[in-house]
């Protein structure tokens, strides 16, 4: 039971299940009470304790389904072989192949034999299920099978399988018999069979590959996507950079999910004073002050949503918005030559729709900063005070108009923070029309920021220092 | 031990039937986690939208062990002061008083401070002691001599500070007071928090639960709640009643109506005494189903509609 255990928690694992050694134990405790005879009681016991939110449950159950199926469904493909002798043998030219064994067979054996004497043969004809099922297994757990990096391996797995079970003694045998004319039903016979247990390791290999890999390959290109620069991400990623970008947004949600708390300093908290003191005949030994929560910060996005950027901010966007358990005052503005805000849009529709909606509309016009800043005086620029963060993300090429750095100046001086955030690398700043030098001496920050991870680490450094 | 009857806790279905004795309709699910907390002795956190029966639970699960309930209702800004003890510090006060005047009689011929000092060192320091602690629920429950049922409740409501202060509590049954020094259950709870999802708990507290989560119940389910709790209501009513609040439930609505507004609504229709449901009926008792008038103004035009609908389930 425990090495049953044990394989279906590393399935899980897999799956994406963070189960820790201690609810593995739960797990095995709570199914020694409930036994492994009712599948559904045993699946609702492994569910309490070691899925610990809906959605895990839901993949447990997915997983317990085509685990414990692994383990028992092929009792049912057993009794009925008529599917497959309908088949073509498709392995036929097999025996040429083997030509040489056959000699040797015949060299060792000089009468051909009636029966074959071969282990899996035997198996194969007495129809032992049970027995053929734990020999793949085992020979599958010798093959690597829950060790596959990749869906390629697949192949070579089934083949070491095979190998492991006995097919070339099996086969060689066959030859052997073949020398007779009327064994040729019993030959057909193992043949199909032969055909079936093949597929039945294939089968079994498939479903190691389900449980064990898939996520495997997956895991390996979320990594590698996290890394890339945003503005190279093909449009076919973009389901998966969005799901990235909710993941990498939850996480740092429950980091910064705790609202810290900061002592005012001289304003004392008599009731709890007096109690702490009380031990002490009301002399005030310890003194204990008055606290506040850090609220936490209003967050201003302004995105340059012209060409290349426009990816850039759609992933910052999505970003901010997946956080707003942690940052519910975000109010965001996009612009390419006129600014406008758009926090209404994200506020009535889902977070994709809206952005599409925005990036149609704003996507492809020439960028003027200059412009965009006058108008986010207008519109915002009262709001700002000394609890304000601004984000600006956008490369500052301006096509050679006026900057008006002046207003980003006063934005910078009104606000508690400004940060600019730039998808070119250092060494693009200031070269053809970007204007970055004009702008970047009103910033408390500029960083160049390219790819999820750069993401990552800016906003959670914003929430730290929040 | 809180379990005095071993065979009460045989198997998750004599646990289910001993339930619905007790008027608690129960799905495998419940009966299963209540059965693997009575024996691996963990703790149950119940997530579910309200109005399922999350804190009943905890009330028939004390009454069928024949436990003591003891329910703590958590808020945000929950200290341990509250959740835990406090000392009686008026009592406090008076013994110091009292510490005074004895004071003399105590150090009576000492010569030196020194002395004074390891005189008063001797004389028993009951200062910070069981006499002046002020035990709350969670301290209540692990001092109980035959075991208790605890109920946390609403454990999202509370602070991120306080779940982290209940985990010793959850895994070890003990809490450590600084001026005493560790108290052990005398016989460990049964422990089941609730949660409305209002925040992610933390997964070292989901860690050492069992999880439950309570879904709306099937239809079938819900009517054989109905008849238990309104066991006066026809049978025909009560399955058009469960049908039309099923229905209810696959709409877009603000809050969509629980098990309890099920029950409610049944009372109420008892109470005026309708023998069938009518859209004139269901629509003069339709805020006892739903909460919002934003959510009776969508409904309403619809009655008919979701009327034949449940008709044909």
């Amino acid at each position: 039971m425990q090495k049953v255990l044990g394989d279906f928690i590393h399935a899980l694992r897999q799956a994406g299940l963070p189960v820790s050694p201690a609810e593995t134990l739960d797990a095995l405790h709570a199914s020694q009470l409930v036994g492994l005879k009712n599948p559904l009681l045993l699946k609702s016991a492994l569910g309490m304790t070691l899925a610990k939110t809906q959605e895990d449950f839901i993949k447990l159950d997915q997983v317990f389904d085509h685990f414990f199926s692994l383990n028992t469904g092929s009792d049912n493909t057993a009794p009925n072989p008529d599917p497959v002798s309908n088949q073509d043998n498709i392995e036929s030219p097999k025996p040429e192949q083997q030509d040489p064994e056959k000699n040797q067979s015949q060299e060792r054996v000089p009468t051909p034999p009636d029966t074959p004497s071969s282990q899996l043969a035997l198996q194969l004809i007495n129809n032992e299920q049970t027995a053929i099922e734990t020999a793949i297994a085992a020979a599958a757990y010798q093959a690597g099978a829950t060790t596959m990096q990749m869906f390629t391996q697949k192949g070579v797995v089934s083949y070491r399988i095979m190998k492991a079970l006995g097919e070339e003694s099996l086969n060689s045998e066959l030859s052997a018999l073949a020398k007779d004319n009327k064994n040729s039903e019993l030959i057909h016979n193992i043949r199909n069979k032969q055909t079936k247990l093949r597929e039945q390791v294939k089968e079994y290999v498939e479903q190691q590959y389900l449980l064990y890999s898939k996520n495997i390959g997956k895991q390996l290109v979320d990594d590698n996507l996290k890394k890339v620069k945003l503005s190279n991400v093909d449009f076919s990623y973009y389901q998966q950079m969005s799901k990235l970008v909710t993941k990498a947004a939850k996480q740092l949600a429950t980091q910064h999910g705790r609202r810290k708390k900061t002592s005012k300093r001289g304003t004392l908290d008599v009731r709890k004073t007096i109690a702490a003191n009380a031990a002490f005949d009301g002399f005030l030994f310890h003194t204990k002050w008055k606290s506040t929560r850090i609220e936490r910060p209003k967050v201003m996005v302004i995105c340059d949503v012209s060409g290349s950027v426009s990816k850039m901010s759609r992933f910052l966007l999505m970003f901010l918005y997946s956080l707003q358990d942690v940052l519910p005052k975000v109010r965001s503005f996009v612009f390419a030559s006129n600014l406008a805000e758009v926090t209404k849009n994200f506020d009535e529709q889902d977070i994709e729709e809206a952005l599409s909606i925005i990036m149609k509309k704003w996507a492809f016009m020439p960028t003027d900063y200059g412009r965009a800043l006058m108008d986010f005086k207008d519109l915002a620029l009262d709001d700002i005070d000394n609890k304000t963060t601004v984000i600006m993300l956008g490369d500052a090429r301006n096509n050679y108009s006026d900057s008006h750095a002046k207003i980003w100046k006063e934005v910078y001086q009104k606000s508690k923070r400004v940060l600019w955030l730039n998808p070119e690398g250092h060494y693009n700043w200031d070269s053809g029309d970007s204007i970055m030098s004009e702008y970047s001496p009103y910033c408390s920050r500029v960083e160049p920021c390219g790819s999820i991870n750069d993401l990552t680490r800016i906003v959670g450094s914003l929430l730290k220092h929040s | 031990m809180i379990i005095q009857h071993k065979e009460k806790i045989a198997s998750p279905d004599t646990i289910k039937e001993a339930f619905k004795g007790l008027g608690y309709i129960c799905s495998d699910d419940i009966a299963m986690s209540v059965y693997l907390a009575c024996h691996l002795q963990k703790p149950i956190l119940v997530e579910g939208p309200p109005g399922v029966g999350k804190t009943e639970l905890a009330k028939k699960i004390a009454e069928y062990l024949s436990a003591t309930l003891i329910r703590m209702q958590c808020y945000e800004g929950l200290d341990e002061a509250k959740a835990l003890y406090e000392w009686k510090y008026g009592k406090q006060l008076l013994y110091t008083q009292l510490l005074k005047d004895q004071l003399g009689d105590v150090m009576n011929g000492a010569k030196g401070l020194d002395e004074s000092v390891s005189r008063l060192h001797q004389f028993g320091d009951i200062f910070y002691s069981d006499e002046f602690l002020e035990p709350r629920p969670l301290l209540q429950a692990l001092r109980q001599k035959d075991g208790a049922v605890l109920l946390i409740d609403e454990i999202d409501k509370a602070d991120q500070e306080f779940e982290a202060f209940l985990l010793e509590l959850l895994s070890d049954y003990q809490v450590s007071i600084p001026e005493i020094g560790t108290i052990k259950a005398k016989s460990k709870p049964i422990v089941i928090l609730t949660s409305n999802n209002t925040r992610e708990l933390g997964d070292a507290l989901k860690r050492r639960c069992l999880h439950l989560y309570i879904p709306f119940p099937e239809p079938k389910l819900e009517q054989e709640i109905i008849s238990v709790k309104v066991p006066e209501l026809n049978t025909e009513l009560q399955k058009e009643l469960v049908a039309f609040v099923s229905e209810l439930r696959t709409m877009a609505l603000k809050k969509v109506p629980a098990v309890s507004e099920t029950i409610d609504w049944a009372k109420a229709l008892l109470l005026l005494n309708v023998h069938e449901l009518d859209q004139q009926w269901i629509k003069s008792t339709l805020n006892l189903l739903l909460k919002f008038q934003e959510d009776i103004e969508v409904i309403e035009p619809e009655i008919r509609n979701i009327m034949n609908k449940s008709k044909r389930l």
